[in-house]
C-alpha cells in the first residue's frame, strides 16, 4: 500500500521520490557541455544583432544629449545674464562725455550749414540789381 | 580547452555546492561579466545552469520547454546584466528571471494550445518515463493543479526550495507560497487518494 501523505515539510514519502523521479534533471556532463554551448550561441546570436549595438550605444548617447543640452540651457543662461547685466550698466553709468557736446557737433554743422545757406541766399537777393 | 575550462582555470571555479569561496568568486565573474567579459558570463552560466533548468522545469510542463526557458532566461539575464547590483544575490536574481521567462513560455504554449486544440479536450501531461501507475497517477495528477501550485509543490519538494526563495521567484508573498503548497498537496492527496486501493 503507498503512502500518500507528507510527513515532514516535503518529507521522504512515496509521493515525493515519485515526484523527484519525474523531475531529475538530466544527468551526465555531455548534457550539461552541450546545453551550456547552445545557450552561449543563443545569447551570441541575438548579441551580434544591429539593434543589440544599437541598445548598447543607446544610453551613451542618451547621456551625451543630456549633456549638451545641459551644456547649452548654461551657456544660453550665461549670454543672457551678461547681456542683462550690460544693458543694466548702459543705463546706470554716467557717459564721461555729455550727451550734448556729442550731439553739437552734428548740430552745429547743420546748423551752420543752414546758415550759411540763409546768408548766402539774402546775399544774392541783395546784390541784386 | 573549451571556453567553461578556461574560465574555470582562469578564476579558479569552486565546486557548486557548500564552498564558502563560492560568494566572492561568483561576485568577481558577475562584475568581469559586467565589464563585457564573455568567459565571465560562460562560467556564470556553467556554474547556475542546473539549478536554473530545475526551476524552469517546475514551472513548465516539458523538459524540451525547461530547455527553451532556460535559454530564453540566460538571454534575458545577459541584457539584463548592467543592471544588477553586485552586492546582491546573483543566484536568486537568476532565478526569479528564470520563473519569469518560465511563466512566460507557459502562458505562450496556453495561447497556443488553445488556439491549436480548441475543439479537443487537452492531452494529459505524460511522462515519458513513467515506471509505474502511481507515477503515471502522479503524472495526471499534477496537471489538475493550478500552475502556481505545481510549480511551488516541486520547487519546494523537489528541489528544496524555501517558501521565502520559492515566493521571492514567482513574485508571491512568502505566506501565499505556504498556502499554495498546502492546497497543492491536499488537492494531490484528494487526487491520489484511489491509488491505495488500486496499488
Amino acid at each position: 500500500m503507498t503512502k500518500l501523505t507528507w510527513h515532514n515539510d516535503g518529507g521522504d514519502d512515496e509521493v515525493a521520490r515519485n515526484l523527484r523521479a519525474m523531475y531529475a534533471a538530466p544527468v551526465g556532463e555531455q548534457y550539461w557541455n552541450d546545453l551550456e554551448a547552445r545557450i552561449l550561441a543563443r545569447i551570441a546570436e541575438v548579441d551580434l544583432g544591429w539593434w543589440a549595438e544599437l541598445d548598447r550605444w543607446a544610453r551613451p548617447a542618451l547621456l551625451a544629449a543630456a549633456v549638451l543640452v545641459l551644456a547649452a540651457g548654461v551657456a544660453m543662461f550665461r549670454a543672457r545674464q551678461v547681456e542683462t547685466r550690460t544693458a543694466y550698466e548702459n543705463i546706470l553709468t554716467p557717459s564721461p562725455v555729455p550727451v550734448e557736446t556729442v550731439i553739437r557737433p552734428t548740430l552745429e554743422g547743420d546748423r551752420e550749414a543752414s546758415l550759411r545757406d540763409v546768408v548766402g541766399h539774402k546775399d544774392r537777393s541783395n546784390g541784386r540789381p | 580547452m573549451t571556453a567553461a575550462t578556461a574560465v574555470q582555470s582562469t578564476f579558479a571555479m569552486p565546486s557548486p555546492d557548500g564552498d564558502p569561496r563560492r560568494g566572492s568568486d561568483e561576485r568577481t565573474l558577475v562584475v568581469s561579466a559586467q565589464q563585457g567579459s564573455s568567459e565571465a558570463f560562460a562560467a556564470l552560466v556553467r556554474l547556475h545552469q542546473r539549478r536554473a533548468y530545475a526551476v524552469c522545469r517546475a514551472i513548465v510542463l516539458t523538459h524540451e520547454d525547461a530547455e527553451d526557458a532556460v535559454q530564453e532566461g540566460f538571454l534575458h539575464a545577459f541584457r539584463a546584466l548592467d543592471r544588477f547590483l553586485p552586492d546582491q544575490p546573483f543566484g536568486a536574481w537568476l532565478y526569479r528571471i528564470m520563473a519569469n521567462a518560465s511563466l512566460d513560455l507557459v502562458r505562450r504554449r496556453k495561447v497556443r494550445d488553445a488556439d491549436e486544440l480548441s475543439e479537443s479536450s487537452p492531452a494529459p501531461f505524460r511522462d515519458p518515463g513513467e515506471a509505474d501507475e502511481l507515477r503515471r497517477r502522479l503524472s495526471e495528477a499534477l496537471t489538475r493543479l493550478t500552475d502556481r501550485q505545481r510549480s511551488v509543490i516541486v520547487l519546494h519538494d523537489v528541489e528544496g526550495f524555501t517558501h521565502g526563495e520559492i515566493g521571492s521567484m514567482l513574485g508571491i508573498p512568502e505566506g501565499t507560497a505556504r498556502s499554495d503548497l498546502h492546497h497543492a498537496r491536499a488537492a494531490l492527496r484528494r487526487l491520489l487518494k484511489d491509488v491505495r486501493s488500486d496499488i
